[in-house]
């Protein structure tokens, strides 16, 4: 029953640390920069240097390993099927064959290219987590909205993407709840959700589909409501009571990460 | 009655929700609690004191972090058929239930318990116009129609309906009347005494209402921080006014007048649990030594 609630990705962990208080701006940029660097790093060294980059980032941000380790049970089925594509498809043809499994073989390239596929997305998805972790869902909005502001010319409508983002972060974990009461409510009228065929178990979603469906409209409909009781009309002329503002610690915070990320590259460069 | 023959049982029950996350939380601490066959136990205590956790154990729904649950004499473990038994016997009627309907007719809604239960037809049909009935539902006439074009009260009633079709021993309800005007209230409180003297339900009221457990139950259990902070006969529970409000919990609205009435000087009992029985003891305590009180005042 507690498994939604183990859902950790896109959640905020509170804490008073470093990484916390840093401006939401510099936090979205570097997540940007490390996942670009995520995809450029070629080799297992640079991986590594960068695994040991966040591991270092999760400590001050005092994120418990364990907490993010967590965060990727969702994905684990990703991550096997990523494993097993690239063991038995991502080495060439003429790869050396570690062992045959009827019309497919596995190649020692196609495994170590699947290890690493595979460290990549799973870097891929704690550095995000990290940005999660230790950024409110307003904050992160305001970011966004801020670091969006400049596109504002070209039609980009910054203030309604980062309301719209701040309202879904906001009723995940409602919603979350709502499902989990749901689920509760028809587990105790007998609902069986565990067993039989793939069509029973679609079919026995039904039962907390059709309610939460039915909330999420409401849900929408007063909150839509509340907003204009309170005269909400857009972003024109809106102002903030938390002004965002850059200070030392995020300019040492992007050198930092830019370090990071040279140190990761560099090597490969040189390798190749 | 609750000692000789009791229905659900907990010992040392614990719980916590999220072990091991930075969102660990204690929800119950050591909880022991008999309800007995027959009784309707009121539960109290402020937000956050652990109501809903622990009736949740009663069906099931939520496994002891430490601690055993009994129900009926059968150990709540974690095998399917065990929880199924217990499910069958323990119906839990949620907070707002009304928003777990889903089918497109009511007589559908409320035979989605019964059909689980693997009944034939002819018994699913049988049973959801009995439930109907107890709620006060015509079925012919509510039957057919969507669950969703009826009024709040009546969702709701429909929703309680189909966790009776379940024909349960033990009724869990967990603030029952939040949310409807005082005469849906009153109904759905005169609905639970009426099944109670019929069928011999065991029931266990879930509220912050002091009024609605006074009117209904024999006992009362109050939580406070995940522990019980005090089981007792629902008199004597609202004797201890100043213990209840030292954990922000209220006192029926009777006893309320009836303490002021004291403090101003009246001396009447303050254990009164209803209207006419309060009305009662002030004209007696009025007849009695009431001009003194009333030469006082003036």
């Amino acid at each position: 029953m507690e498994l939604l609630r183990s859902l950790t990705i896109g959640q905020y962990v509170p804490r008073a640390s470093p990484v916390h208080r840093l401006d939401p701006r510099t936090k979205v940029l570097a997540t940007t920069a490390l996942l670009v660097v995520v995809f450029l790093a070629r080799d297992f060294a640079g991986l590594g240097l960068f695994a040991l980059f966040l591991g270092a980032c999760l400590l001050l941000a005092q994120i418990p390993l364990g907490f993010v380790l967590r965060g990727l049970r969702p994905i684990w089925f990703l991550l096997v099927l990523t494993l097993l594509l690239q063991v038995f498809f991502g080495g060439t043809s003429e790869g050396t064959v570690l062992w045959r499994l009827g019309p497919f073989a596995a190649t020692r390239e196609g495994l170590v290219q699947g290890l690493f596929v595979t460290a990549r997305l799973v870097l891929l998805v704690v550095a995000t987590s990290l940005l999660t972790f230790t950024t409110s869902p307003v904050e992160l909005a305001d970011g966004m909205e801020r670091l969006l502001a400049p596109f504002r010319r070209v039609g980009v409508p910054a203030h309604e993407l980062a309301m719209m983002m701040t309202i879904a972060l906001r009723f995940i974990p409602t919603l979350v709840e709502e499902t989990e009461k749901i689920m509760k409510a028809q587990m105790a009228r007998g609902a069986d959700l565990d067993t039989g065929g793939l069509v029973r178990r679609a079919r026995a979603l039904v039962p907390i589909l059709v309610p939460l469906f039915v909330s999420a409209f409401r849900r929408a409909d007063e909150l839509a409501l509340a907003m204009e009781a309170r005269c909400y009309r857009g972003g024109e002329g809106r102002t903030r009571m938390k002004q965002l503002r850059y200070r030392r610690s995020d300019a040492l915070a992007a050198a930092v990460v830019l370090a990071a990320s040279f140190a990761v590259l560099l090597p490969g460069r040189f390798r190749w | 009655m609750s000692a000789t023959d009791p229905v659900v049982v907990c010992q040392g029950l614990t719980h916590v929700y999220l072990r091991g996350t930075p969102f660990e939380a204690v929800a119950l601490r050591g909880v022991d609690l008999v309800v007995g066959r027959g009784e309707c136990v009121g539960v109290a205590g402020p937000t956050g004191s652990g109501k809903s956790t622990l009736v949740q154990h009663f069906n099931g729904l939520l496994r002891p972090t430490e601690g055993s649950v009994w129900v009926d004499g059968v150990r709540m473990d974690g095998r399917g058929e065990t929880v199924r038994e217990i499910r069958r016997r323990v119906g839990m009627v949620f907070q707002y239930p009304e928003h777990q309907l889903f089918e497109e007719t009511v007589f559908e809604d409320v035979a989605f318990g019964p059909r689980n239960l693997g009944l034939d037809p002819e018994e699913v049909g049988e049973r959801v116009r009995e439930s109907l009935r107890w709620v006060g539902l015509d079925p012919d006439r509510f039957g057919p129609r969507s669950p969703f074009s009826l009024s709040g009260g009546e969702m709701r009633r429909v929703a309680i309906a189909g966790v009776l079709a379940m024909r349960p021993r033990v009724l869990v309800l967990d603030e029952p009347t939040a949310g409807l005007d005082p005469r849906g209230r009153q109904e759905i409180l005169e609905h639970v005494r009426e099944w109670r003297r019929q069928q011999g339900l065991t029931v266990v009221l879930v509220s912050h209402s002091m009024d609605d457990v006074a009117r209904l139950c024999d006992r009362v259990v109050v939580l406070h921080r995940g522990q019980v902070f005090l089981d007792a006969p629902t008199r004597e529970a609202f004797a201890q006014a100043d213990r209840l409000r030292s954990v922000g919990l209220d006192v029926p609205r009777v006893t309320d007048v009836l303490l002021r009435l004291r403090a101003g000087g009246l001396p009447v009992r303050t254990d009164c649990l209803t209207v006419e029985e309060a009305c009662e003891e002030i004209v007696r305590a009025l007849r009695a030594g009431g001009s003194a009180w009333s030469s006082s005042e003036a």
